[in-house]
């Protein structure tokens, strides 16, 4: 690459080295641009193959010639899906979301708590409650399912119970109570992680805040809902909505612990199991006089169903994504 | 405080202090104490149990409640010899399977969160929408929606993007013209093929690892570049080194949550209320923690090792 013309050596090696940068740069650029539109399409395909499906009718559904646009435009399947899996309508839904947000409040309030406590307040033992917090996060769940649950089957408390019933003890599986109770005592989705990022959060606190409440004459608990409970809040707001997502997509713990209760969570999943397939297509073609109902068509319900379940989900995605990674940010959690 | 005026001798002041902070760590353990009780209600008390019963044959009594009858360890050794799970396959089996498979997805969600969480930390037109999407797995990854996106019928316009690639020209190209051995070839396209699952188990990583890359000092990176660092270098040795800690904790927050996803649990319920043999279902859960503590001990020893490296 030898430039005998009118610029010097210099001129053309500078030109040469700009050249290879800029082109490098670039090439970088175009390389990651593409990387990231195919993980967004392959994040998005899912969901956008869905549409065409849930929104044909079902006659279409396996007709090769239609793959995007639905022939003929039909919400059958979301009816089918809402008459099978909300049994109260909306109702149901409203329900779930209460739920979720209930819990949702029980476990953050408790959590940062004992966050707050792991933190900043230097009790006897406080190295070994915080390895109990880290010891429950790394156990599953499950492996302790079977005691759990006998324990509530037989549920009693150091012999109260004996004064309520004949029998000593109590059966409270099937009694949303036991969920509650997981989530006070902070056993719920999850809620080891909780305790910790929140106790990762207030250990960066500066100490002066806490300092300056109690010259001014406040006590500790004044210190913690007035001084450290208002400063928390982008954590707060983090573990808020990671809760609500996992407590309103929970079918564990509904599902062991209340299987007869309404939770679209757990409704969904046991309505669309390959067992009842033939009792779904049956309810299509009865139900709204659709002449073929084949295998697709319980997949066309199935996933109306999903898309209905998800639209809370998105709704609290959309609003809270952004703050989000700020909030993480400051969560302590990183550095 | 009320008799401050009063009291104002040394030793009255040391005490008043400690007292104070006794009273301090008192308030301290109550707000610790609903963890507590529900440590030993909810995990201490099931643990001990569970432990309890596997060395049980566990019975129902005349009265409803439960009886015990020594076992010693005959319920692991049923467990592993004559017992099968619900799709019959034997239990030595199904923990090597449950492991293989963690082992190996382990290090590509890892990788995998870290990448996307590199392509999401670029500065480019539309990032917040990008980050929208890259984020949306915490929501699409939760077991239900994964379970509903599942199809039951593979039709070819209705699958989540599997077996796209086994028939495409891609597979046969390489196969034919290249002579990829199909051996090795295979699993890399299966992991390819379920690339969905690969993400919807990356959010809350993706996250994780986003906001710590964010949190390096960008005059880390200044520094880097007027040093005359290429790009591969500074990565090398500015990005890795800063993230290593957090690395640990995805590592392991991965294993834990891979571990929440297995079917361990279904089994062990099915033995205990299927088919009534509490004992067995207990033993399981029993060998199902041993495997998880295992697992976790020998990738915190692992990675210690790799971020004291780093960290010099």
């Amino acid at each position: 690459m030898k430039n005998k013309t009118k610029y010097s050596k210099m001129d053309a090696n500078l030109a040469i080295y700009l050249f290879k940068n800029k082109s490098k740069r670039n090439s970088v650029k175009v390389i990651s641009l593409v990387l990231i539109l195919g993980l967004c399409f392959t994040i998005i395909y899912p969901i956008l193959s869905l549409v065409p499906i849930v929104f044909s009718s079902t006659e279409d559904l396996g007709n090769p010639n239609v793959i995007w646009i639905p022939q003929e435009f039909s919400t059958v399947s979301f009816k089918a899906a809402i008459r099978l899996v909300m049994p109260e309508g909306a109702m149901t839904m409203v329900k779930s979301i209460l739920y979720a947000v209930g819990i949702m409040i029980l476990q953050v309030f408790f959590s940062a708590m004992v966050g707050y406590s792991l933190a900043r307040v230097n009790f006897w033992g406080r190295r070994i409650v915080f390895g109990m917090v880290i010891l429950v996060f790394l156990l599953p769940r499950q492996s302790l399912l079977l005691a759990q649950y006998i324990s509530f089957v037989h549920f009693d408390v150091l012999g109260i119970m004996n004064l309520f019933t004949k029998a000593g003890e109590i059966n409270l599986i099937n009694n949303p109570i036991v969920l509650v109770l997981l989530a006070v005592f902070g056993f719920g989705v999850n809620q080891s992680l909780f305790i910790f990022l929140f106790s990762q959060f207030f250990k960066n606190i500066p100490k002066e805040l806490e300092e300056a409440s109690l010259i001014d004459g406040c006590g500790f608990y004044r210190t913690y809902f007035r001084i450290m409970l208002p400063n928390a809040v982008p954590i707060i707001s983090t573990v808020a909505i990671l809760s609500f997502v996992w407590n309103y997509g929970d079918t564990y713990y509904t599902n062991y612990f209340n299987p007869n209760g309404e939770y679209m969570s757990t409704l969904l999943s046991s309505t669309f199991i390959t067992a009842n397939k033939d009792y779904i297509l049956n309810a299509l073609t009865t139900w709204y006089d659709v002449p073929v109902a084949t295998d697709m068509a319980f997949d066309a319900v199935k996933q109306a169903g999903v898309l209905i379940f998800l639209i809370p989900l998105l709704i609290v995605y959309l609003v809270g994504q952004r703050k989000l990674v700020e909030n993480m940010e400051n969560s302590g959690l990183v550095g | 405080m009320e008799k401050s005026k009063t009291a104002k001798s040394g030793t009255e002041k040391g005490r008043k202090k400690l007292s104070f902070r006794t009273m301090w760590k008192i308030h301290g353990i109550i707000f610790v104490s609903p963890f507590l009780i529900g440590f030993v209600a909810f995990f201490l008390v099931p643990l001990v149990n569970t432990i309890y019963y596997s060395l049980n044959q566990v019975g129902v009594g005349d009265q409803g409640g439960m009886t015990f009858q020594w076992n010693g360890i005959q319920n692991y050794i049923d467990l592993f010899q004559t017992e099968v799970t619900t799709t019959s396959t034997t239990m030595a089996r199904l923990f090597t399977e449950e492991n293989s498979t963690m082992l190996l997805s382990l290090p590509l969600i890892v990788v995998f969160s870290l990448f996307m969480a590199l392509l999401a930390n670029q500065k480019f037109k539309g990032r917040a929408v990008v980050r929208l999407l890259f984020f949306l797995p915490i929501i699409l990854g939760i077991d239900v929606v994964m379970d509903m996106l599942q199809v039951t019928t593979g039709s070819a316009n209705l699958d989540t993007g599997s077996s796209l690639l086994s028939g495409s020209y891609v597979t046969v190209f390489l196969v034919r013209t290249l002579n990829v051995p199909r051996r090795i070839l295979y699993p890399i396209m299966n992991y390819v093929e379920n690339i969905f699952t690969l993400i919807s188990q990356a959010g809350v990583q993706t996250l994780v690892y986003l906001t710590a890359l964010q949190s390096i000092s960008p005059s880390l990176y200044e520094v880097a570049k007027m040093e005359g660092a290429t790009a591969y270098e500074t990565f090398w040795k500015v990005t890795i080194p800063s993230i290593m800690n957090i690395t640990f904790f995805v590592v392991i927050y991965t294993i834990v949550d891979l571990f929440l996803r297995s079917s361990i649990a279904e089994e062990a319920y099915a033995f205990a209320f299927t088919q009534g043999k509490i004992g067995v279902g207990s033993a399981l859960s029993v060998v199902y923690i041993l495997n998880v503590v295992l697992v976790l001990a020998l990738a915190a020893l692992l990675l210690r090792k790799v971020v004291k490296k780093n960290e010099k």
